[in-house]
């Protein structure tokens, strides 16, 4: 039985026949593209349980892809680029991308990040808090939605995670392996910068004030808290 | 110099001789009554007025009348009048010349005035039409002269850039023109219509951009600034020009190094992540020790190559002045603890101290860049000193920097090699072939402290160990409560 349908979008044909090579080996299904249209018309025909997207390719660039997919599929999209600036993977994230991954790449390492994003099932609803609301700030866990001072905002679904992780301890720290590996996975917890590309969104889209955080708070050495206004007043002797 | 005047001489005498001719005409050839003679010389004297001017008109007038009185009016042949009618007459006949020459006259210069206005008009116009056409400033001053000598009909032309500086002529060689002329400071125009040569001070805006001189026959002083107003805004008007292509050609080469660095990153990563992806492929299987041996050692170098691209491309960026830096409010404590979790594979058992100085302030940095930096003074600190020893990574703010330094207990560096150890691809002597490296790391710690702003530096005690340094800069933006 196949382990899932997997779409590889690379410009490099070497790229594409060692992936179908190793991805095949794994039990994968692979179909691929030459380039970012290519990929747009397979993927309605090929229904991909994945998608590998190169960034840089000719014609519409890997961005505007995984924008034009994410448009119209939930799919799970991996990025593949050589550039590893935090600009970049901001841009792929914030594309839609769920993961994102340097080149060159072990395979083993490739090979984790495709099992943690075909596993990718939010936590529970029932399992962690139903809303917050303060006074500038309303999260909806079971509708999903967000207000920001009264307008709405739109999260991906790793940065939804991510704060419904935050907020289900809040008040207490969450060390970065631990929100890593409660968000994508358990072979992740050594990619401190990703947490930070994804903190930095969310305090851009629900901090009044993104510089000088008041919900989600950095803890030194240790990870990240979510404070409710509540939780900021001193605490009272136990 | 003497020509106006013989060419006068001639005229007047030849409009007593045109005066002569008439009179001859009819007292010897056609007999005709005295009525006939006076209308047919007033026309001769209304058309030397027109052609010649009103000296040359009153001195024909004058012999007309001395003529008709002496061969036409009686008694013929002598100057005396018998009738008192004819005295009336001739009085009128003189009157009447003069006045209709100065009317003709006056026409005449009204008709040369409108002519030369309009020319000047035209000149004008056609000179700043030409400025629309020129290219450089340079070739458009040279341009402008030779405009102004062809269109204003001077015979020399000459501006003097002080700009540049630099004097640029038109026209034959002229010595009336003088290069200490042209170079003198002057506010006002000097115009010496006797000799043919006005100096026009040529300026804009308040600021003087020169002088233009010219010589020959001149035009009016309103024309000559408004000339000199043209030449201003055309040397400025291809200045501004040449200013913006220099630095839109900056801006595309710019454009150019950045995006072939990219390509270049690009496609030299593209063969080394097929080799890696397939080899540790091949390493994910079950192999026999000695295949596991060589697929390692492609892994290895596969990783070490990349690392070497990654470095050589880093510092030609620096090097091409292409690192964009983008530059926020960064907590230096952040970019510490990421660097730190980063070259954890690395730290094995060390010992890693962190102290930070109690409310650092924020650096205006960016953090990826600094975070490589740091990362390069680690892996240095790691290469370095004995496993197992510990490291220090300190931060501490003073005078609008903030300093970050990371010491370890290695054997140091003496002051030879201190002094040339961020220099490109230095490797010190005793390390040269004991541990790994391409000599770029420090450099590009460096260059990305530099492109902050920032210094770096080392102090080490030969036996003690090494302490690398770098400061950056305080935020100093608004950070809104």
């Amino acid at each position: 039985m196949s382990a899932g349908k997997i779409l590889v979008v690379d410009d490099d044909p070497q790229i594409r026949r060692v992936m179908r090579a190793t991805l095949i080996g794994h039990k994968y299904e692979v179909s691929d593209a030459r380039n970012g249209e290519d990929a747009l018309n397979r993927i309605s025909a090929e229904m991909p349980d994945l998608v590998l997207l190169d960034m840089n390719m000719p014609g519409i660039g890997g961005l505007e892809t995984c924008q034009h997919l994410r448009s119209g599929s939930d799919v799970p999209i991996i990025i593949l680029s050589v550039r590893n600036s935090e600009k970049d993977k901001v841009a792929a994230l914030d594309a839609g991308a769920d993961d994102y991954i340097t080149k060159p790449f072990g395979m083993e390492e490739l090979l984790a990040r495709i099992r943690a994003a075909l596993r990718r099932a939010p936590t529970s609803p029932e399992s962690g808090p139903h809303a917050v609301s303060t006074e500038d700030l309303e999260i909806d866990f079971d509708t999903r939605r967000v207000h920001v001072k009264g307008k709405e905002k739109r999260l991906t679904p790793k940065e939804f995670e991510l704060l419904r992780y935050l907020v289900s301890q809040a008040g207490k720290p969450v060390p970065h392996r631990e929100l890593l590996q409660a968000v994508w996975g358990p072979d992740y917890g050594d990619e401190p910068e990703y947490l930070r590309v994804f903190i930095n969104q969310l305090r851009k889209k629900i901090e009044p004030n993104p510089a000088k955080p008041k919900y989600i708070m950095t803890e030194p050495w240790v990870g990240y808290r979510f404070a409710t206004p509540a939780q900021e007043l001193p605490p009272s002797p136990e | 110099m003497n020509r106006p005047y013989v060419r006068r001489a001639l005229r007047l005498l030849g409009a007593v001789v045109i005066v002569a001719l008439v009179i001859a005409f009819y007292f010897r050839v056609v007999s005709v009554n005295n009525t006939t003679v006076a209308l047919t010389l007033l026309l001769v004297i209304f058309g030397i007025s027109t052609a010649w001017g009103l000296l040359e008109a009153s001195v024909a007038s004058v012999a007309a009348v001395l003529g008709f009185n002496y061969y036409f009016l009686p008694p013929v042949g002598t100057f005396e009048i018998q009738d008192p009618q004819n005295w009336v007459a001739l009085t009128a006949f003189l009157i009447t010349a003069v006045m209709a020459s100065q009317l003709s006259v006056r026409a005449k210069r009204r008709t040369q005035e409108a002519v030369s206005r309009r020319r000047e008009v035209e000149g004008l116009y056609a000179l700043s039409q030409s400025l629309l056409l020129s290219g450089s400033a340079r070739t458009a001053s040279q341009d402008l002269v030779s405009r102004v000598v062809k269109i204003l009909g001077v015979t020399n032309a000459a501006f003097h850039s002080r700009l540049s500086p630099e004097t640029f002529r038109w026209g034959p060689d002229d010595p009336l023109i003088s290069d200490e002329q042209l170079q003198a400071d002057r506010d006002e125009p000097l115009i010496d219509r006797s000799r043919g040569l006005a100096i026009v001070p040529v300026r804009l805006g308040g600021q003087a951009l020169g002088n233009l001189g010219l010589s020959g026959p001149l035009p009016s002083e309103e024309v000559l600034n408004a000339v000199a107003y043209l030449v201003a805004i055309g040397i400025e008007r291809a200045r501004v020009l040449e200013e913006s292509s220099r630095a839109e050609a900056a801006r595309q080469s710019e454009v150019l190094k950045s995006a072939l660095l990219d390509a270049l990153a690009h496609d030299i990563k593209t063969p080394l992540t097929s080799i890696k992806a397939a080899i540790t492929s091949l390493l994910g299987q079950p192999r026999p020790d000695a295949d596991r041996e060589l697929m390692t050692i492609i892994h290895e170098e596969t990783d070490r190559l990349n690392r070497l691209v990654a470095e050589v491309i880093e510092m030609v960026r620096i090097e091409a002045g292409q690192l964009h830096l983008e530059k926020g409010p960064q907590d230096v404590s952040e970019i510490i603890g990421s660097s730190v979790v980063e070259l954890k594979p690395q730290l094995q058992d060390r010992l890693v101290e962190v102290r930070l100085q109690d409310s650092l302030p924020v650096a205006d940095a960016d953090f990826d860049f600094v975070r490589q930096a740091l990362r390069q003074l680690l892996d240095n600190a790691l290469k370095y000193s004995p496993p197992g020893s510990p490291l220090t990574i300190s931060a501490r703010a003073g005078e609008g920097r903030i300093v970050i330094s990371v010491a370890d207990r290695g054997a140091g560096i003496d002051e030879q090699e201190q002094l040339r150890i961020f220099d490109k691809f230095f490797r010190a002597r005793e390390h040269r072939f004991r541990v790994p490296g391409t000599g770029m790391g420090l450099a590009i710690a460096k260059g990305i402290v530099e492109a902050h702003g920032g210094k770096i530096w080392v102090t080490s005690e030969p036996g003690q160990g090494t302490v690398f340094s770098f400061s950056l800069p305080v935020y100093r933006g608004q950070m809104v409560q």
